[in-house]
């Protein structure tokens, strides 16, 4: 059910993405939109992933990613039932679609158009409808590695590395919330809807950071040797952020933005070593300054204690990062203080979820169970209590 | 018309986060206001620098000088008439330029407020100074990326940097969209650390549920049972590290690993009991793992690609930038790179790699190019304000506009 006094709950949801744009439908159905997610008669495809809650055989990942939502079968053989699906599009602001969800292909998105012009539908793909790659299949490792993502991520002994999980396609849904949200705003102003097309492909490309400025602008970057940079692990293509080895852990250290602090807080340590000497401030020595900066760090950091060189740094205002664990994650305490976690009943057990990552003041979204409507023969729009 | 026109956005952002979010939304018809100023204007905040360059085209440059209480009034005034005003400072720097969401929020009470800081407003990590690398670090990120017991490798690139500014225009969007309800602004405080933590959201239910901490799988899929699942070492075309080439392969299901059979030639070793069935290609993955390695690494990787989706098997190069920029036929088709018209003062010719959204209706397809600091000082200033350009020009004399 919506959540009361919500940003989206006025906007009602037709649900038929798969895992290229299920997070964005997430994001929404989170800050309060009225989202459905029919569901063929042997059950959504997407429950099927792990990992599952070894309690209930519950898929963990369809809880996280189906969030808040109502679901509900359709029998896609039956027309009566086809017919329901096709009306819930008369009354939804959006519509989400993904060739892999069973139902994307049974709806008649024309007829739904003419008689809802103020329909927005979302068509998340992994290439888009045009280009010699549209029929391409591309699973999150293929479009990690088409898009770019894998071709700077690993190390010199690694092949290249998918990021971990569904970060790629996290991203075309956020790309696909955005793009929802943006259609919605032309109909409350104009009150036309249209179509919208978000190829994965391209959003994976256009999310690369420093990418495409290495290839276009590498000449004004001192240390390039070509348009393209290497996989080199942790190192940042600034050459200025990498992960250390700490006495009992790692941490991600930087000497930015800050450097005349980061060395004041080397001499306080008594470990600036030979960092002081004047040859350093010739400006024909920087770049060797650089370099001798982070071996000095590296030695320095390989004695300290994480937790402490972590709150150190903090209080000297340095960027540095304590790489963490899942299950360091789940006990931090930022999170705790600002009660991000919601929670979510999982058979007999009420567990602890990721909230939503943004507070609004007024209207506050938040992550609800989804809710199981058993339409037993009657209408689908009865009762969802949805009417054009 | 695009589909945010008339959209007004006071911008003071910097680095990647924010400008990102307000890229994104400029591309969209947002009329996005870039405030910078001399003092600021310094490394990757520098309009000639050209990471500045691209996470901010299609906005106008303002200077204001936010140590001189004239620029201040004017922000103010701006902030009045801006339908969201946004920042990625650290938690209390606009509210002490006077520009604070309590301020302003006094006379416009329509405003949509965002602050991007790291860690949000509360709590005893407040105050801490974050860029993306150290967002991926605390939140998991860069320990689940990477090869078992090979060490924290995480993300290439600085990837909750984007995720932050699409879920910060996600934000403003549903605030807009409230505010047609409620008929006022809001404040939206989003701390990236959070959308980080969003990101390994089914690890973390993974842990609550069954206590099990994600670790690092290369290729593998952390949760799946999907084999093979990797990039397998194709023909280099040189001894360097860039001169490799690699092509990733999925087989989902039994169509895709009997096709990928044919492909290979259905040697003996695909009908061995150890591959037969899923489970057991999940079980000998290593094995699996190299002699698929033993048949890609001799042969070309874009030859492979193709022979293997035409036959329906889930396969990709790994591209580098440089394919990306030069070679791509799909990014080449649908014109995803394109060159500003107007060159750059200081860089000259410039990109826009496009916004991967495509309106029917409302086509995002203007570019331009990202201006100087304070190009657009009498555009804006007469737009948001009604100020003459002769007041602007004074402004400027008296060092309150640079």
């Amino acid at each position: 059910m919506p959540n009361s006094r919500t940003a989206l709950q006025q906007t009602r949801i037709v649900d038929l993405s798969d895992d290229k744009s299920i997070y964005g439908v997430k994001l929404l159905s989170d800050m309060g939109a009225d989202t459905v997610r029919p569901e063929i008669s042997s059950g959504d495809l997407l429950r099927q992933r792990g990992p599952f809650d070894e309690n209930s055989g519950e898929s963990l990942w369809y809880t996280f990613f189906a969030s808040s939502r109502r679901h509900f079968t359709v029998d896609e053989n039956s027309s009566a039932s086809l017919y329901e699906l096709n009306a819930l599009l008369r009354c939804a602001d959006l519509c989400f679609l993904g060739k892999e969800n069973a139902l994307a292909e049974k709806v008649n998105l024309d007829a739904a158009r003419s008689r809802n012009p103020k329909l927005v539908v979302v068509d998340v793909s992994p290439f888009g409808s045009a280009g010699p790659w549209r029929d391409f299949k591309a699973p999150d490792l293929v479009a990690s590695a088409l898009g770019g993502s894998s071709g700077v991520t690993g190390d010199h002994y690694t092949p290249p590395l998918k990021l971990f999980g569904e970060l790629n396609f996290m991203i075309s849904g956020a790309y696909a919330a955005t793009a929802a949200l943006a259609g919605l705003n032309h109909v409350r102003e104009s009150g036309e809807g249209q179509r919208i097309e978000v190829p994965v492909h391209e959003c994976i490309a256009s999310s690369l950071e420093h990418v495409f400025m290495w290839y276009f602008h590498h000449a004004q970057f001192p240390n390039a040797r070509a348009p393209a940079l290497e996989r080199r692990g942790s190192l940042h293509w600034t050459n200025l952020y990498v992960v250390m080895p700490t006495k009992n852990g790692e941490m991600m250290v930087t000497p930015t933005p800050n450097m005349e602090a980061q060395l004041a807080w080397l001499v306080e340590e008594g470990a600036f070593q030979d960092l002081l000497d004047p040859k350093y401030e010739e400006p024909e020595n920087r770049r060797q300054y650089f370099t001798r900066l982070m071996e000095v760090l590296r030695e320095w950091v390989a004695t300290e204690d994480s937790e402490e060189l972590f709150r150190k740094a903090q209080e000297h205002h340095a960027p540095y990062g304590w790489v963490q664990t899942v299950a360091e994650v789940a006990k931090n305490p930022q999170l705790e203080a600002r009660s991000w976690w919601d929670s979510l009943r999982l058979g007999d057990r009420n567990l602890p979820s990721p909230g939503v990552p943004f507070q609004f003041s007024d209207t506050p979204g938040s992550v609800v169970e989804s809710e199981w409507i058993e339409t037993n023969g009657s209408s689908v729009l009865e009762n969802i209590g949805w009417e054009a | 018309m695009r589909p945010l026109n008339g959209i007004r956005i006071l911008d003071f952002t910097h680095v990647l986060a924010g400008p990102f979010c307000t890229r994104v939304l400029a591309d969209m018809g947002a009329d996005v206001v870039k405030v910078n100023s001399t003092v600021r204007a310094a490394a990757n905040n520098a309009p000639n620098s050209p990471y500045y360059a691209i996470w901010n085209r299609n906005k106008r440059a303002l200077a204001l000088n936010m140590s001189d209480d004239e620029a201040k009034d004017v922000a103010k005034s701006l902030a009045n008439q801006a339908d969201v005003v946004i920042d990625n400072f650290s938690i209390g720097v606009l509210d002490r330029w006077g520009v604070g969401f309590d301020e302003v929020s006094k006379t416009n009470d329509q405003v949509i407020y965002v602050q991007m800081s790291g860690m949000g407003a509360g709590g005893p990590w407040s105050d801490f100074v974050t860029y993306a690398p150290t967002i991926h670090a605390l939140a998991g990120l860069t320990y689940t990326t990477g090869v078992p017991d090979g060490g924290p490798i995480g993300v290439g690139f600085s990837y909750n940097d984007h995720q932050a500014g699409l879920h910060a225009a996600v934000a403003i969007l549903s605030a807009i969209e409230a505010r047609r309800q409620t008929g006022i602004g809001q404040r939206i405080d989003l701390a990236q650390f959070e959308v980080g933590v969003a990101m390994i959201g089914v690890s973390l239910l993974d842990y609550f549920a069954n206590g099990k901490v994600a670790q690092p799988c290369g290729n593998r899929p952390p949760y799946d049972k999907f084999a093979p699942h990797g990039c397998y070492a194709c023909r280099p075309e040189g001894d360097d590290i860039l001169d490799e080439r690699w092509l990733a392969i999925v087989c989902r299901d039994e169509d895709e690993w009997q096709a990928l059979c044919h492909v290979m030639g259905n040697p003996d070793w695909c009908r061995s009991e150890a591959f037969k069935t899923m489970d057991a290609r999940c079980e000998n993955a290593e094995s699996l793992d190299s002699h698929i390695n033993s048949w890609t690494k001799a042969r070309d990787a874009t030859t492979l690609m193709y022979a293997l989706q035409e036959k329906g098997v889930p396969a990709g190069n790994v591209q580098p930038g440089i394919d990306l920029a030069e070679s791509d036929p799909q990014l080449k088709a649908r014109e995803f790179i394109r060159f500003m018209e107007e060159p750059h003062p200081g860089l000259g010719v410039t990109f826009a790699d496009r916004l991967p959204i495509y309106f029917e209706k409302t086509p995002c397809d203007t570019y331009e190019r990202s201006r100087t600091l304070g190009e657009d000082n009498v555009s804006v200033l007469a737009d948001w304000l009604g100020m003459s350009e002769q007041e602007v020009r004074s402004g400027e004399e008296n060092g309150h506009f640079t």
